[in-house]
């Protein structure tokens, strides 16, 4: 079966783009997985960071807070004063600080340092960030909007001594900070929200435009403990974090895959199409070889009073080259006929000349009247093998189709089967050696057909198979005829082809069968 | 399918035995050896077909061709050992009296 050119690049093209798709998504995955792993890894080293900036807040908080116990129950506000100056301050810690004194429910702020603070004393959400400064044993941590401010207030307490510290650190207005190029931080977007969630509303600092958030793609986030609650870090890569070959390959790999897959596509086609090319040239010459065998075989056979004919011709299975066998019957005068049953060795154009030439020079002698094995005599010396390279076996034989009798001689090719109604024999011919050969002369045998016998003549290539002796394939043709409830020569031949017939036969067939209507 | 071989032992006649199948796609190479045997024999090629397990009218036809090359050369060429079958098919198709009886060697 001829495939089809466009269904094997269709076919290639699919199974190349399946191929080259997977693979660029492995390719890509591989990276992601990468890309999110060196992304942890980074956001983790940049929690440790911002657990240390936390220190920094906390440790001032704890040391006014160890003074003020130091200084007793009146506490030292100028002490409260000149520590925390240094940390309060324009590019400092905090814009203000703050010392508050329990009584009972009561804050009583005694002393204060920088700005006006966003927590005001006497506000309910003063006093109880406050108490629960109180309650905690850490710092604690809260947002603070007051107008267009915010801030995050810190508070620490000492509830041994009755004395807290708050502290306010202003959150710009867009809520970005920059990054220092050598930090933790240098290859991150970032965005720290306070608590554990990575809400809008508690969005603490982040180096992007806030509205851009939350942060897409690769993204990672860690939690830092940030006094009585947690820093939520999320993050994202600037810029690609591994090699530069992992991020391009998938690409890469698509490209190349695709003009792979294009090139491979049209290889396919062209060689299918070459394939397909030479298959109908092949097929074409087979074609024609066979239809000039054909032609050389007789399309009708003459009507000879009581005589029904019937032949058929098999081409071989396989190959381009057909072979020589042919069958041709003629009717002679006064009732007589003659005909021949031959095969010329090798196949192809070569010997298909050979056959046409045999054909018609036995042809010939036999309607000027020569014997068939005056025939077999003469051509014996018009044909050698040595000129051109062919060996021809015949069977030539006259018969009379008002006695029932036959003449025949033989070149060198298998004796006809005669098929009674009671039995099958084959005719004992004497055969001389196939023309070709040389000069030759050839014995004659006649016999005489009953009412209703039918000579059944035939090439090798009906008996012959190589594993197996000739007169073993004689046998079988002959054990086929005699078990054959056949009325017509017509039938007997197809039963013949049928039935010994091998569809991977190799050689070809000529079958020539005469049935004798008449009465004596 | 037993493969074709020609086997062309050295010595002072000049012989070879063909084996397995003898058909058409054998032809060739026969008639190379057996006629390249021809030229060196001094009178006598002998072609052992002891080994032969086929024969179609190809392989037939390649060993009249032989035969008759022989006799253009004023040589002759002897078949040795031939197989039943192959007998068979001499007889069969008229060629027992041009290559004479055969099997006995």
């Amino acid at each position: 079966m001829p495939r089809r050119p466009l269904v094997v690049a269709v076919s290639i093209a699919v199974v190349g783009l399946v191929l080259t798709v997977a693979s660029s998504w492995a390719a890509g995955r591989v990276d992601r997985n990468t890309e999110q792993r060196l992304l942890q890894v980074q956001t983790d080293q940049a929690g440790t960071v911002l657990s240390t900036a936390i220190l920094l807040v906390q440790q001032p908080l704890s040391t006014a807070l160890s003074v003020e116990k130091v200084a007793g129950p009146m506490g030292d506000t100028s002490a409260f004063t000149n520590l925390m100056s240094a940390q309060v301050g324009a590019g400092k810690m905090f814009e203000s600080a703050s010392l508050w004194q329990r009584h009972g429910h009561r804050m009583k702020r005694i002393a204060q340092v920088g700005d006006a603070p966003l927590m005001r004393p006497g506000d309910k959400t003063t006093v109880s960030f406050l108490q629960h400064a109180f309650g905690s044993k850490t710092f604690i941590v809260r947002a603070v909007t007051h107008d267009a401010h915010s801030s995050i207030a810190y508070a620490q307490a000492d509830a041994s001594t009755g004395f807290a510290i708050t502290a306010e650190r202003s959150v710009p207005a867009n809520r970005r900070a920059r990054v220092d190029n050598n930090s933790a931080f240098a290859q991150l977007n970032y965005a720290i929200y306070i608590g554990p969630k990575a809400d809008a509303a508690a969005l603490s600092t982040t180096d992007v435009a806030p509205s851009s958030l939350p942060l897409a793609g690769t993204t990672a986030r860690t939690k830092v403990p940030f006094g009585d609650t947690v820093l939520t870090l999320v993050t994202s890569p600037r810029e690609h974090l591994g090699a530069p070959l992992s991020q391009r390959l998938p690409l890469i790999l698509l490209i190349g895959g695709v003009l792979f897959t294009a090139f491979a596509s049209g290889a396919g086609y062209q060689l299918t199409r070459g394939r397909q090319a030479v298959e109908t040239l092949y097929g074409e010459q087979r074609d024609l070889s066979e239809r000039l065998q054909r032609a050389l075989l007789p399309q009708s056979h003459p009507a000879i009073p009581n005589l029904d004919i019937a032949a058929e011709y098999v081409a071989g299975a396989q190959g381009v080259d057909i072979g020589g066998d042919w069958y041709s019957i003629v009717g002679l005068d006064d009732g007589r006929y003659a005909f021949v049953v031959g095969d010329v060795s090798g196949r192809g154009i070569d010997a298909v000349t050979v056959m046409a030439r045999a054909r018609f020079t036995i042809r010939a002698y036999l309607l000027d009247g020569h014997s068939p094995a005056a025939t077999l005599g003469k051509c014996s010396r018009q044909f050698d093998i040595s000129e051109d390279g062919h060996l021809t076996t015949a069977l030539v034989g006259v018969g009379d189709s008002r006695t029932g009798e036959v003449t025949i001689a033989n070149a060198g090719h298998p004796a006809p089967l005669l098929v009674r109604r009671d039995g099958v024999e084959f005719v004992t011919t004497t055969p001389g050696p196939p023309l070709g050969t040389g000069a030759a002369t050839y014995a004659s045998t006649t016999f005489t057909m009953t009412p209703g016998t039918t000579l059944l003549c035939f090439t090798d290539g009906l008996v012959e198979r190589r594993t197996e002796d000739i007169d073993t394939g004689m046998q079988r043709l002959a054990t086929t005829a005699a078990g054959a409830t056949v009325s017509s020569a017509d039938e007997l031949v197809h039963h013949a082809v049928s039935t010994l017939r091998t569809d991977d036969a190799r050689d070809d067939v000529a079958v020539l069968a005469m049935r004798w209507a008449g009465a004596r | 399918m037993a493969e074709f071989v020609i086997e062309t032992p050295a010595g002072a006649r000049r012989s070879l035995a063909v084996s397995g199948e003898f058909d058409l796609a054998a032809v060739e190479e026969f008639l190379s050896a057996a006629l390249g045997c021809l030229e060196d024999a001094a009178d006598v090629c002998e072609i052992d077909l002891g080994a032969v397990t086929f024969i179609d009218s190809s392989g037939l036809g390649a060993l009249v061709r032989v035969r008759k090359a022989a006799h253009d050369r004023g040589k002759e060429v002897v078949l040795t050992n031939v197989p039943p079958a192959v007998s068979r098919l001499f007889e069969v198709t008229g060629l027992t009296e041009a290559f004479g009886t055969g099997s006995g060697g």
